[in-house]
C-alpha cells in the first residue's frame, strides 16, 4: 500500500499546484521589485502598489465596482431569498426543473450574454451605465445564489417554526423572529458570493456599461496599452476581495459544492 | 436528516397562501432580461444592416455567409472547445476522485481550494498564463534557473497549447465541483461489496463510479465546452495567430457593426455546440452498460 499512497500524494501536489499557480504567481509578482514578472524574484517592493494607488482612474474604477458589487449582492439576496424560499415550498421535481432552467444563464458564454444585453438594453432604450451593468450581473448572480441557498435550505429543520406558530406567533412574526434568523447566515453568504461574482466579471461590464470603468475594464485597459507589473497588483486586490468574500461566504453558509 | 417537517408550508411560516408569488420577482428578472433578450436576439439573426441602420426585414443572408465565410475558425472552435472539455472534465473528475476516495481528511481542504479558484479572476488567469508560458516568463524562467533546460522554449506561448492549457485551467474549479457532487452521492459500501467480490479497480472506476458520475461529468462537460466556444479573449492573448469564433463575434459589436450576423454567428455556434454535446451524452451514457 505505501508506494501507492506516495503515488496519489504526488498527483495531488501537481493537481493543486496547476490549480493554484496561476494566482500565486499574480501575488507573488505583485510584491517584486523587477519591472518583468519573471524568476528569479530578487527583492520585495511595494512600488506596484503605489503606482496603482496614484494610476489616474483607479478610484473611479474602484468605486464602481464596489457600487455595483453593493447594488447586486443587495439585489440577488431580496430576489433570491423569495425565490429560494418559493422553490422550497414546491414539489421537489418541479423546484428541480425550474431550477434547471433558472440556471441556462450560468451555461451560456458570457460573450454571449453581454452581446445580447447590450441590444436588449438598447432596443428598450436604456441609457448605458452602472445600472445596466448591476441587471448584467444581476442575470448569473441570482441563479447562483438561488442554486446555493435552495440546496442549503433543503437540510434545514425549521421545527422551530411550527413550535412558534402553536405558541400563536402569527405567521409574519413566526417567519420574522424564528425563520429569518435561522437562513440567514446562508443567504449573507450567498450573497457575498454574488458579490465576488460581480467583481470578477470583465465581459458582461464591458459589453453593457457603455463608457465608465470597473475594476477588470482597468486591468484590460492597462493589459491592451502597456506592460507593467503594476497590473499584479490590481490583480492581487481584485484576487484579495474576490477570495476574502468567498472565504466569509463558505464559512457562513457551509456550502460545499 | 430534517425529514419532512423542514418541507412543510407551514414550517417556513412565509405569510403568504401561494409559493408562486414568491418566485413573481425572479422570473419578472429571468422574463425580462433572459427569456425576452434571447427572442429578440434570434429575431435580429434573420434581419440586416444597411448603411449603419438596422433593417427589421426577414433574410437568410446571415445564415449564409455563416455557412461559407470564416467557416475554418468556426471548426476549429469547435475542436478546442472539444479538446478543453475533454481535458478540464478528466483533470476535473481525477481531482474529485481523489477528494472522494484518496484524499481522508484532506478531502475538505481540496475541495475548498477547488470552490476560491472558482474566483479569482477570469482575466487575472488569462494574464498569469500569458507570463508564465512566455519566452522569459516563470516557467521557462524556473526551468532555467533550475538548469532543467539552456535556452526558453518559445513555442509554449502563442499557440493552440496555450489557449488549451489557459481555458482548461480556467475551467477546472467547474469541472471539479460538478463530477464532486455526483461522486459524494455513491454509496461505499457498493464499492466495497464490488472489490469484496473480486472487482479490479479498473472495473469498479468502469462499472460503478463512472456510470454513477455520468450527469456530473456531462455537466462539467457541456459548461466547459459552451464556454470554450463562447471566448473571445484567450486566444486573443495566448493563442497567437490562431482565431477563435468569438474573437469574430466580438467586433461584429464594436467596431463592424453588424449585430444581425453576430446573432446569427451566435445562434449557428450554439446550437453546433448543443449537438454536439448530445452526442458526447448519448457515448456517455453507453459506457458502464451491459
Amino acid at each position: 500500500m505505501k508506494p501507492m499512497n506516495v503515488f496519489w500524494a504526488f498527483v495531488k501536489v501537481i493537481l493543486v499546484v496547476v490549480l493554484l499557480s496561476p494566482l500565486v504567481l499574480v501575488v507573488l509578482f505583485a510584491f517584486s521589485d523587477r519591472a518583468i514578472s519573471n524568476f528569479p524574484i530578487t527583492g520585495f517592493s511595494l512600488r506596484w502598489w503605489r503606482d496603482m494607488f496614484e494610476f489616474s482612474s483607479f478610484w473611479g474604477a474602484f468605486k464602481n465596482s464596489m457600487i455595483v458589487g453593493a447594488w447586486v449582492g443587495v439585489l440577488t439576496a431580496v430576489i433570491g431569498t423569495l425565490a429560494s424560499l418559493g422553490l422550497l415550498m414546491l414539489p421537489q421535481r418541479r423546484a428541480n426543473l425550474l431550477l434547471l432552467a433558472l440556471a441556462l444563464p450560468l451555461m451560456l458564454p458570457p460573450l454571449f450574454l453581454g452581446i445580447m444585453l447590450l441590444v436588449w438594453y438598447l432596443f428598450l432604450g436604456l441609457q448605458l451605465g452602472l445600472m445596466t451593468v448591476v441587471f448584467s450581473h444581476l442575470l448569473i448572480a441570482l441563479p447562483f445564489f438561488i442554486i446555493v441557498v435552495y440546496a442549503r435550505l433543503q437540510s434545514f429543520d425549521l421545527i422551530a417554526v411550527d413550535a412558534a406558530r402553536d405558541l400563536g406567533a402569527s405567521p409574519l412574526r413566526a417567519f420574522m423572529t424564528v425563520t429569518l434568523p435561522i437562513i440567514q447566515p446562508v443567504i449573507v453568504g450567498a450573497a457575498l458570493m454574488a458579490v465576488a461574482l460581480s467583481l470578477d466579471d470583465f465581459i458582461l461590464a464591458s459589453f453593457t456599461i457603455g463608457g465608465g470603468n470597473t475594476l477588470p475594464i482597468m486591468v484590460m485597459s492597462t493589459l491592451r496599452t502597456s506592460v507593467t507589473p503594476m497590473t499584479n497588483a490590481v490583480g492581487t486586490l481584485l484576487i484579495a476581495l474576490s477570495i476574502s468574500f468567498m472565504l466569509v461566504a463558505l464559512r457562513l453558509t457551509r456550502y460545499r459544492g | 436528516m430534517a425529514g419532512g417537517v423542514a418541507r412543510s408550508y407551514r414550517g417556513l411560516s412565509i405569510p403568504l397562501r401561494k409559493p408562486a408569488f414568491l418566485l413573481v420577482p425572479a422570473l419578472v428578472v429571468y422574463g425580462s432580461l433572459f427569456v425576452a433578450a434571447v427572442i429578440y436576439f434570434f429575431a435580429m439573426s434573420f434581419w440586416s444592416v444597411k448603411s449603419f441602420r438596422i433593417v427589421p426585414q426577414f433574410t437568410l443572408a446571415n445564415y449564409h455567409s455563416v455557412l461559407t465565410v470564416n467557416v475554418k475558425p468556426f471548426l476549429i472552435t469547435l475542436a478546442v472547445a472539444f479538446l478543453v472539455g475533454m481535458t478540464a472534465t478528466v483533470i476535473g473528475f481525477l481531482y474529485a476522485w481523489i477528494i472522494r476516495f484518496r484524499a481522508g481528511r484532506f478531502g475538505s481542504a481540496l475541495l475548498f481550494i477547488a470552490l476560491l479558484t472558482l474566483f479569482g479572476g477570469y482575466l487575472m488567469k488569462i494574464y498569469a498564463w500569458k507570463t508564465m508560458l512566455g519566452g522569459n516568463g516563470a516557467i521557462n524562467s524556473a526551468l532555467i534557473s533550475l538548469g532543467i533546460i539552456d535556452s526558453p522554449i518559445e513555442s509554449l506561448l502563442y499557440s493552440p497549447l496555450a489557449v488549451v492549457i489557459s481555458l482548461s485551467h480556467f475551467l477546472l474549479p467547474f469541472t471539479i465541483l460538478s463530477s464532486y457532487a455526483s461522486l459524494r452521492g455513491i454509496d461505499d459500501a457498493e464499492i466495497d461489496s464490488a472489490r469484496d467480490l473480486g472487482a479490479t479497480p479498473w472495473r469498479i472506476l468502469l462499472d460503478i463510479t463512472i456510470p454513477r458520475a455520468r450527469s456530473g461529468l456531462l455537466a462539467g462537460f457541456s459548461l466547459a465546452y459552451l464556454i470554450s466556444t463562447g471566448d473571445y479573449l484567450t486566444a486573443q492573448f495566448v493563442g497567437g495567430k490562431m482565431a477563435l469564433y468569438g474573437q469574430l463575434i466580438a467586433p461584429q459589436f464594436g467596431t463592424f457593426f453588424n449585430w444581425p450576423l453576430g446573432a446569427a454567428m451566435s445562434f449557428s455556434i450554439l446550437a453546433t455546440s448543443t449537438m454536439i454535446i448530445s452526442l458526447v451524452a448519448f457515448c456517455l451514457s453507453r459506457i458502464g452498460r451491459p
